[in-house]
């Protein structure tokens, strides 16, 4: 085996997904149904089913990822979430001073939901029968997702692109795989220079818009047309909106998540994410077409579209070999492990 | 389980992992009488029964796991299907409905079917009973500071006369309603920026406004008017409408959420203009069976439509109301 593995050649390992729409739409199906015939208590065994398959179809140097969360805790989480999020809206309808109660609430048991979520969400997820883990300490879980987020908004939004990076600065730098520490070193000034960029494009076009196809709809209210020329040009107006709002934000997805992958690192191994723009664009305008002309049954095969074009666009340079990781000590007692045994997933997603 | 069969299977190539390490072991795997048995750069032998298999699916590698943690993943999905077959592995139903395309159409049709039965039965029924069992208390407060809202922004104060409020704020008292008991209401008089409009809050009140009042061509038109809130108020109609367009929010930002939350807002819109147009008539019949108990015709009722079917400019293409023709034909037919 070679261990001198600064003088060796990276290798470049690829993800490949292998899921296909057609069947996922069969997984999707049945699981939808029997989550409307059960009121929503099957979307959890459901969502283990889903990522079972996702999971397994993911392939990164020949072998797949897995995924082992468990349907119960995942149900105990979706409970709470509804209770929470049902009773906010509640006590919002019912009186002000009882809503602003639930909304503190809320804000201070959030942070350590997100945080137990992403506990969850890691350890249950392995590749070559290592688990991955997520350390962090719920003070920190408070300062990333609750303090800094209350300051942002004092600051009018200035302070995003700064906590955007401590986030996931807090988030890759507290996941593991085994025993091996993974380390992210994007710049806070990276990240602004992504946002200026976007917001500069974003700014632009709408200048454009405003000028030239607005310009066309005052020409037509000060001409006086007839009501039909008037509500046409106002609606292709608001189409340009729309439509230059669905490309821009895929460059920013697209910029954001190359930025945060190619500085992400596991131990010596680099990643590398290649996302460009007119792809997600293209990906993302016709995933939405093709759900609305489908009513929603296409969702499915849009939602592994996506899926695997993002998955496919990463790979990662491995120096030396992925052998030599080794499993966290403790988990080998028991699949479940002490302390693991009070987690449960807050996320709602189908 | 069966297990005179198995020795006719070759050896099934596949990748261990051992649960400790990230190290690849390349390795067979075979199965005789009732226990698997690895060979290759490890050997280790386990029963069949301590195993576990994952789903079928024909484009994820299937793995079998040890109790250790340890797992293998095989690639000829073909050849292990067939040992997994005469080992007497069976796919849950589930499994089973999700790999033939003719459980999927059915599960379709299915899904279909129980979206619309719920949005057209199931929804409305148990918004109902919702609606009924939260106390009064908690409905007033649910209306509370609507009115306060509106006289900030859309309504002045009255110009009517006090005495003709008064008149007919007796004149309504005085008439007996349907059912048994009836609901505390209060009926408030303002001036609107919005035209002729009459309508009920959860909290009790019952708004009409100036514009309303004119528009009508006599008084036993203004107490249909009031009979139709008064049907809105005791059917608690708005609270009903609250419950049911939140769960349809919910749902839909359930199915589509995922893809866009722009498209996930438009079908609770559509779907709730049915709901509207039922709760109309639902308050129409009640008016119809208050006025016939107090002995007022129905033409009464009849022409409130009629001066309403006037000021409409055209028809909206997708309307909250059933359109007043309509109407004004149920109400007429039930004069009959």
């Amino acid at each position: 085996m070679d261990f001198d593995t600064n003088n060796t050649m990276p290798k470049r390992e690829a993800i490949t997904f292998s899921a296909t729409g057609s069947e996922y739409f069969r997984i999707w199906i049945v699981n939808l149904l029997l989550s409307i015939v059960t009121l929503g208590i099957y979307s959890a065994w459901a969502k283990v089913r889903r990522n079972r398959y996702f999971y397994s179809s993911t392939h990164l140097a020949g072998s797949s990822f897995e995924y082992h969360g468990n349907a119960v805790a995942i149900l105990k989480g979706r409970i709470a979430a509804v209770v929470l999020i049902g009773g906010y809206n509640i006590a919002l309808r019912v009186s002000p001073i009882v809503g602003l109660l639930m909304f503190v609430l809320l804000a201070a048991i959030l942070p350590w939901l997100v945080w137990k979520s992403l506990q969850f969400k890691l350890y249950n997820t392995s590749y070559r029968g290592i688990r991955f883990g997520f350390g962090g300490s719920a003070k920190e879980a408070y300062k990333y997702f609750l303090w800094l987020p209350i300051l942002n908004t004092f600051t009018l939004g200035l302070m995003t692109p700064f906590l955007h990076q401590r986030l996931k600065r807090f988030q890759h730098t507290q996941s593991r795989f085994g025993t091996s520490q993974f380390s992210f070193d994007a710049t806070v000034g990276s990240f602004y220079k992504t946002y200026l960029l976007f917001f500069a494009l974003l700014l632009g076009g709408l200048l454009v818009l405003i000028f030239v196809v607005f310009g066309s709809v005052f020409a037509s209210f000060a001409a006086h047309a007839n009501d039909a020329t008037k509500v046409g040009s106002l609606m292709f107006a608001i189409g340009a909106l729309y439509l230059w709002a669905f490309t821009v934000l895929p460059l920013f997805l697209t910029m954001i998540q190359n930025l945060i992958w190619n500085h992400t690192r596991l131990q010596q191994h680099q990643f590398q994410s290649q996302l460009t723009w007119g792809r997600t664009t293209f990906i993302m305008l016709t995933n939405l077409l093709g759900v609305v002309v489908t009513l929603g049954l296409f969702a499915p095969f849009a939602h592994v579209r996506w899926l695997k074009y993002r998955l496919e666009a990463t790979s990662m340079l491995v120096h030396g070999s992925l052998d030599e990781f080794v499993a966290a000590t403790g988990q080998q007692v028991s699949a479940t492990g002490e302390g693991m045994a009070d987690l449960l997933d807050f996320d709602l997603s189908m | 389980m069966n297990a005179n069969t198995q020795e006719s299977h070759a050896p099934l190539a596949g990748r261990y992992f051992d649960g400790h390490s990230s190290r690849l072991y390349h390795v067979t795997l075979s199965v005789r009488d009732g226990v698997a048995m690895l060979a290759g750069d490890i050997e280790r032998s386990c029963p069949l029964g301590e195993l576990h298999v994952s789903e079928r699916s024909s484009h994820a590698v299937r793995k079998v796991s040890f109790p250790d943690g340890a797992y293998l993943e095989i690639a000829d999905q073909a050849a292990f299907n067939n040992v997994l077959h005469d080992t007497g592995h069976r796919d849950g139903w589930v499994v089973r409905l999700q790999q033939s395309w003719r459980g999927a159409l059915l599960a379709t049709v299915a899904t279909v079917l129980a979206l619309w039965l719920s949005y057209q039965y199931l929804l409305p029924l148990v918004a109902k009973g919702l609606a009924y069992a939260i106390p009064q208390s908690v409905e007033r407060q649910l209306g509370q500071g609507v009115l306060d809202f509106l006289d900030g922004h859309v309504f002045e104060a009255s110009k009517l006369a006090g005495t003709r409020q008064q008149a007919l704020r007796n004149q309504f008292a005085r008439l007996a309603t349907p059912g048994d008991s009836t609901l505390e209401h209060r009926i408030v008089f303002r001036k609107s920026k919005i035209g002729p409009n009459a309508f009920a809050l959860p909290s009790g009140d019952i708004v009409l406004t100036d514009e309303m009042v004119e528009l009508m061509p006599d008084d036993d038109a203004i107490m249909g008017v009031l009979a139709h809130e008064l049907g809105h108020l005791q059917q608690r109609h708005l609270t009903r409408r609250i419950i049911q367009t939140s769960a349809v929010g919910a749902g839909a930002a359930l199915l589509f959420g995922d893809v866009s939350t722009v498209v996930a807002t438009v079908p609770p819109l559509l779907l709730d203009l049915k709901y509207s147009r039922d709760v109309e008539r639902d308050a129409d019949d009640y008016a119809i069976a208050m006025l016939r108990q107090n002995g007022i015709a129905l033409e009464h009722l009849a022409q409130v439509f009629v001066a309403l079917g006037k000021l409409d400019q055209g028809t909206p293409y997708l309307s909250s109301h059933p359109a007043s023709t309509e109407r004004i034909a149920r109400i007429r037919a039930a004069q009959r």
